[in-house]
């Protein structure tokens, strides 16, 4: 490595530090005691280190409150969804990818059209037909409509599409019957494309801010990233900018969490679920 | 010796994807298909979202009469200079459009979307009311004008930003691997999240930015309720947010780039800045124009930060197009109106879906 390397990574590191001010300083805000932050926003290094700390604002949060509810509402969501899509894009990416029956061509060019109706066109609509079921404020609701979006099929399709033919052939020749080529067989080899679409969806569900808003109305009900929604608007006057902010970090860390772990898939995951959908 | 069972018969390939595809198939039917149909023909009503869920048949049929209101006013002339701003600019890319075709510049798909954006900036803004009209809607086409404007920020923002970045963060060393984590970092978090931190950030009162502001003896900008600073502000916090998938794309762009053609440049005295302008760039082509589509697909549908942060204020000057939507839905309860605009988002992503699509089949062959 040459001088110039370590100097471009000096350069570099500043907008990364700047990139990186507003969380450290959500963080840094969740450990201040209230009183001291409605005061002053900067107390120690304009604010970014959490000096006074306090850890209050978390227990306050996890003892009164309903951030504990929403987080286990966008759980459930997020944890349903999933599997839901999993559940439909594998069989129906492998149907479409591996089998031969009639209108083939037809039913795949009628799911891709499908990706091009984005959310907010048909938000409306579904809401008049989940209020005449009676169906909204339930974690279903949340769900399904997600599970419908072909973004998945499309995936698992070009995943199966790649794997080699005479894989399935010995098994056919074994007198292996289709769906247990699918169970036994591709599901297992299917394994890195089923952990990038989960954890697309699972960021997508645990993100998801419109759908949540026009379905949830009661706060029971709520996802966390709506109800942090709730919270925001008086943060000042009602729990105080340290207990709002701990919820900020709260509703991120799960994310977060996922993504340092399974770095390689979340960036894979996003850019299949950009460039494709 | 007896067989202890009647071997089932195996499944035919047929049947096995008809028991595969029925799930999807089913979902896609009730929860996709139907509701966008359902959405036009809720357009075509006037349809009152207290009414029809007391009394059903409370709709009636208006036929266009919805995009009419929306959309439409009285006395609507058409003149070539009437906003000549943006018209000039249509022209302008009416011109560079061709040029940029005929000199090799740009595929043809590329220049026939130049030219088609060119000569809808040229015609759409010529149209205003004439003498005694005025539109039936005030604030839809401001309000679609906003969300350009709001595209036209942010894409760029992100794109430039995003390709500087990736060019300087390719490689494979690990203190790039840590810069690129720290600034992909923001893109996984949610909408909500990035509002709470920006709407503080921005605070005249409490803000990092107003702290540092009053550090260098300045006085504080009231960032979210100021005309002008309201906009820079939530395009500012959607930069921030939504860098990451770009700079991705872009690394995996620059990946694809052949080795040989540095070492080649190399020779020539060409690294660094020079290295990039005249050959990371020149081959970044396709992947700046699907990056580029990308974000405006991403981007025009911008609702909870224009929602969260400035509420379309101040005096409307961050209202955007699903924001509208959503409001005339759901507060003033006038569904049939809102789908009509629902329609009108779906025809213009509709075609940035097509374009993306068609640059999506390029590559693969």
């Amino acid at each position: 490595m040459n001088r110039s390397y370590y100097w471009l990574i000096l350069a570099l590191s500043v907008p990364a530090f700047i990139w990186l001010v507003p969380t450290i300083w959500m963080v840094s805000l969740s450990f201040q005691p209230n009183d001291v932050l409605a005061r002053t926003t900067s107390s120690t290094a304009l604010g970014l280190i959490p000096i006074p700390f306090t850890p209050e604002n978390y227990i306050a949060l996890f003892r009164f409150g309903q951030v504990p509810m929403w987080f286990l509402n966008s759980l459930i969501v997020s944890v349903g969804m999933t599997v839901a899509v999993l559940a439909v894009s594998t069989t129906a990416g492998y149907a479409l990818a591996r089998l031969d029956f009639p209108l083939k061509g037809p039913v795949i060019v009628l799911c891709l059209m499908g990706l091009m109706v984005p959310e907010q066109a048909v938000f409306i609509p579904l809401y008049t037909m989940f209020a005449d079921w009676g169906w909204h404020n339930s974690h279903h609701a949340l769900i399904l409509p997600r599970v419908a979006v072909p973004i998945g099929v499309f995936l698992m399709m070009q995943f199966f599409k790649a794997i080699p033919k005479d894989i399935e052939e010995a098994a056919r020749i074994d007198g292996v019957g289709w769906l247990q080529i699918f169970w036994y067989v591709m599901l297992p080899l299917a394994r890195p494309a089923m952990m990038t679409l989960a954890i697309l969806t699972f960021l997508y569900a645990w993100n998801d801010y419109l759908w949540p808003l026009v379905s949830a109305q009661q706060r029971e009900f709520f996802t966390i990233t709506l109800g942090l929604a709730s919270i925001q608007s008086n943060f000042a006057q009602a729990e105080g900018l340290g207990r709002v902010m701990a919820s900020g970090v709260v509703a991120s860390l799960p994310v977060v969490v996922l993504f340092l772990i399974f770095q390689r898939y979340v960036v894979r995951a996003m850019t299949a679920g950009g460039t494709k959908g | 010796m007896p067989r202890h069972h009647i071997a089932r018969p195996a499944l035919t390939q047929r049947q096995a994807a008809a028991i595969l595809l029925l799930p999807f198939l089913t979902v896609y039917a009730v929860f996709l298909v139907y509701p966008f149909f359902k959405g036009i023909w809720i357009s075509l009503h006037d349809w009152n979202l207290m009414a029809v869920a007391f009394n059903p048949d409370a709709k009636t049929f208006v036929g266009l009469q919805n995009y009419e209101r929306v959309m439409w006013g009285r006395n609507i002339t058409w003149g070539a200079w009437s906003s000549p701003g943006l018209q000039m600019l249509g022209l302008i890319g009416l011109g560079a459009g061709f040029l940029l075709y005929r000199t090799g510049r740009a595929g043809k798909v590329t220049a026939l979307a130049i030219l088609i954006a060119s000569l809808l900036l040229f015609v759409l803004p010529g149209f205003h009311p004439g003498e005694g009209g005025r539109w039936y809607d005030r604030r839809f086409w401001p309000t679609v004008g906003n969300t350009i404007v709001f595209v036209g920020l942010a894409v760029p923002g992100v794109t430039i930003t995003a390709m500087l970045l990736a060019a300087a963060l390719d490689g494979e060393t690990r203190a790039k691997a840590v810069l690129r984590t720290l600034f992909f970092l923001s893109q996984v978090l949610s909408v909500t999240v990035v509002t709470l931190i920006w709407q503080i950030m921005f605070s005249p009162r409490q803000g990092l930015i107003a702290n540092l502001t009053e550090l260098f003896g300045g006085s504080p900008i009231v960032w979210l309720t100021a005309e002008g600073f309201a906009m820079a502000a939530i395009v500012i916090a959607t930069i921030w947010w939504s860098l990451g998938i770009a700079m991705i794309l872009f690394l995996a762009g620059i990946q694809d780039i052949s080795k040989d053609l540095y070492e080649a440049g190399a020779l020539d005295n060409a690294t660094g800045a020079k290295a990039f302008w005249y050959i990371t760039l020149p081959n970044l082509k396709r992947t700046i124009t699907v990056v580029v589509v990308l974000q405006i697909i991403l981007h025009f549908q911008v609702f909870g930060q224009a929602h969260l942060m400035t509420s379309g204020g101040p005096n409307d000057s961050t209202q955007v197009l699903v924001r509208y939507i959503y409001q005339t839905a759901f507060r003033d309860s006038e569904l049939g109106r809102a789908s009509a605009m629902a329609v009108f988002l779906f025809v213009i992503m509709g075609g940035f879906s097509i374009l993306q699509f068609v640059l999506g089949r390029e590559k693969d062959q």
